[in-house]
């Protein structure tokens, strides 16, 4: 089992010397809000200098991996470009994809996506090759094979009945882009996340939802097929213990937590002393008080 | 005749949960797994003479959206006749006790009175008149029916319809200031509901944490309509909730006992004495047998014999609650017995 142990001095070189490659959780360990993690920016410039890489995987579906690029510019972090951010808005279109036009993305046939989320999901969805449900010509009859829940902040009953009916083709998937129940704002309040919206259609429908992000490793597999990485080599670092740190075990990983985000080391520790299995795949291997703390274990 | 528990609390008694004592009348199912007969002739008759109190489910037993069941209206008319005590008790949170007893005059159903009606609005707004400290208010998600019966009882609530909120965005959202008197959310069947007042379900939650109680109508998950199309339910609302606010609502209507308990409270009730009418076994079914009364399935709604088959011969104790005692095609059914 891990041990969540502090990573500093000598342990922060022993642990980064070999690494290859950092997949990092883009909110609550890049930045928080509108506002860069101080020191992070320059985590990711020295890992650069060091011939490491550096690729993002985030649960939030409400950007495209465009407007996360701009983010990352807008935020002060340097040199990242669209194809290194995996985020599950994107992810659930490739899914949807592989799923819906076997991996051609021609755009023929396959019939269209019921989408529940914003614009920056539903871009997604398009430039995968997909046709969404309300969209194009609607004389068309080409039935609905997927319903993707997402981040939804327009989510009203009237789209939960949508669904529904869509799902009571058993040929038609349901789909949920993360299962994140809240999300954090930066004065301390919570708001729902696509997990809760995901419970509400599940619930409505009798069917469970094939769920793209973490902790499930679809997210890896898309990550180690645009560029190959050994996860042998390769820390997962992250702030959400349920989501990142399951993620990084899920995909064989060594798993760092920080604790600029969402979980508390007293959490991570309550899991540690817990009997149950379930509990201790939650424990990182590691933890930082923020990933600036990485910076030392990096040549200079 | 068999001697009868005492009244008051010990009808609320969870004693009688799984235990069946018979004293005189009709043995019914004692102490061993429920056996689903049909109930015609010998047996119905002793059953429903055994019987001083009905409670039935509506939808789907006594009609399916603004249509009766046929034959439906004159049995409880002979029931009535009988002497029998007729109570109505469902789940459905969209509609007002008034409304209820409106819609059984209009359907040709013996006379009831409000307090006959049981409905999970109702129930919820007594639930949180006792447990609501006085002048403390609810958050809503819920249709005008919940207010109004909150405001019967004179709860101070806010909440139902559309949401009113400041802003398009969730940030906006999280800046609209949050009633201090709110101590409780309260989920039941909500047309309007939407990611905003989500929002402010959570938040309000947040703030109050354990000292805000957090409250379900029901969690059926679909509500049916007429012409045999259905809508999510309140349990679709309920989830998102709970799922948002990880915690656990507590939920008035059935199967939990809440509502047997305001019928209980409202009338004299011996559970050995009382027959559970329904059409859905993890709601009706499951509450009449953990409350200890005779249940009876009827086949107008959405359960099939083949269902209830399964559970039978299943292991699960789990399941073998949801088997009734017996079952007839419909409450029509119960006409020969009621006979002259």
């Amino acid at each position: 089992m891990a041990s969540c142990r502090r990573l500093s001095g000598a342990g922060l070189r022993e642990v980064l010397g070999p690494a290859q490659g950092l997949l990092f959780d883009c909110d609550g360990v890049l930045w928080a809000g509108e506002r860069a993690v101080p020191g992070a920016p320059e985590l990711l410039e020295r890992l650069r200098r060091s011939g490491k890489a550096a690729l993002f995987v985030s649960n939030n579906s409400r950007r495209s991996v465009a407007e996360l690029e701009r983010r990352f510019s807008r935020l002060g972090f340097r040199g990242v470009r669209a194809e290194h951010v995996f985020s599950s808005a994107l992810c659930s279109a490739l899914f949807l994809r592989q799923r819906l036009l076997g991996g051609g993305g021609n755009g023929s046939g396959g019939g269209r996506v019921f989408v529940l989320g914003g614009e920056g999901l539903r871009g997604e969805v398009r430039d995968a090759g997909l046709r969404l449900a309300g969209e194009g010509d609607p004389g068309a009859a080409e039935p609905v094979r997927a319903v993707l829940v997402g981040y939804d902040d327009q989510f009203t009953f009237a789209k939960l009945a949508q669904a529904c009916g869509y799902l009571r083709d058993p040929q038609c998937l349901l789909v949920a882009t993360d299962p994140d129940p809240w999300h954090p704002l930066s004065d301390g309040q919570r708001t729902p996340g696509t997990g809760s919206l995901t419970a509400a259609v599940e619930t409505a429908s009798g069917r469970k939802a094939l769920v793209v992000g973490k902790p499930n490793t679809y997210m890896f597999d898309c990550i180690v097929e645009r560029f190959g990485v050994d996860p042998s080599r390769t820390l997962m670092v992250g702030d959400r213990l349920e989501t990142d740190i399951l993620f990084g075990k899920n995909c064989g990983l060594s798993t760092i937590l920080t604790l600029t985000g969402v979980s508390r080391l007293e959490e991570a520790q309550a899991y540690m002393a817990s009997d149950s299995a379930a509990a201790k795949a939650l424990v990182p291997n590691y933890y930082v008080d923020s990933i600036a703390d990485l910076i030392p274990g990096l040549d200079e | 005749m068999g001697t009868r528990p005492g009244r008051g609390t010990a009808n609320r008694g969870g004693g009688r949960a799984g235990t069946r004592l018979r004293r005189g009348g009709v043995a019914m199912a004692g102490g061993g797994p429920r056996r689903c007969r049909r109930l015609e002739a010998d047996a119905a008759r002793a059953v429903l003479g055994a019987a001083d109190t009905l409670l039935f489910d509506c939808d789907g037993v006594l009609w399916r959206g603004e249509a009766a069941v046929g034959g439906a209206a004159a049995a409880l008319g002979r029931l009535a006749a009988a002497g029998k005590r007729l109570c109505y008790v469902t789940n459905n949170s969209s509609r007002t006790r008034a409304a209820y007893t409106e819609k059984l005059r209009r359907l040709g159903f013996p006379p009831a009175e409000p307090r006959h009606v049981f409905g999970s609005a109702y129930c919820a707004a007594r639930y949180l008149r006792q447990a609501l400290p006085l002048g403390a208010a609810a958050y809503v998600l819920g249709s005008p029916a919940l207010a109004a019966e909150l405001e019967a009882v004179g709860v101070p609530h806010l909440g139902p319809g559309p949401a009113a909120l400041p802003g398009p965005a969730p940030a906006d959202w999280a800046q609209a200031p949050l009633d201090p008197a709110v101590r409780a959310v309260l989920v039941g069947f909500d047309e309007h509901f939407s990611y905003a007042k989500l929002c402010q379900a959570l938040r309000y939650l947040l703030r109050g944490g354990p000292d805000c109680l957090l409250v379900g109508t029901n969690r059926d998950h679909r509500l049916p309509l007429e012409g045999g199309t259905a809508i999510p339910g309140t349990g679709c609302l309920v989830k998102a909730v709970e799922t948002a606010a990880q915690r656990e609502a507590f939920i008035v209507g059935k199967p939990n006992r809440y509502m047997f308990d305001c019928v209980a409270s409202e009338f004299d009730i011996d559970p050995t004495r009382t027959i559970m009418v329904g059409d859905r076994l993890d709601t009706d079914i499951l509450m009449g047998n953990s409350c200890g009364l005779t249940t009876l399935l009827t086949l107008t709604g959405v359960t099939t014999l083949d269902e209830v088959k399964g559970h039978q011969e299943s292991d699960c104790p789990a399941r073998q609650s949801l088997v009734p005692d017996y079952y007839v095609d419909s409450i029509a059914d119960l006409l020969p017995a009621l006979g002259d």
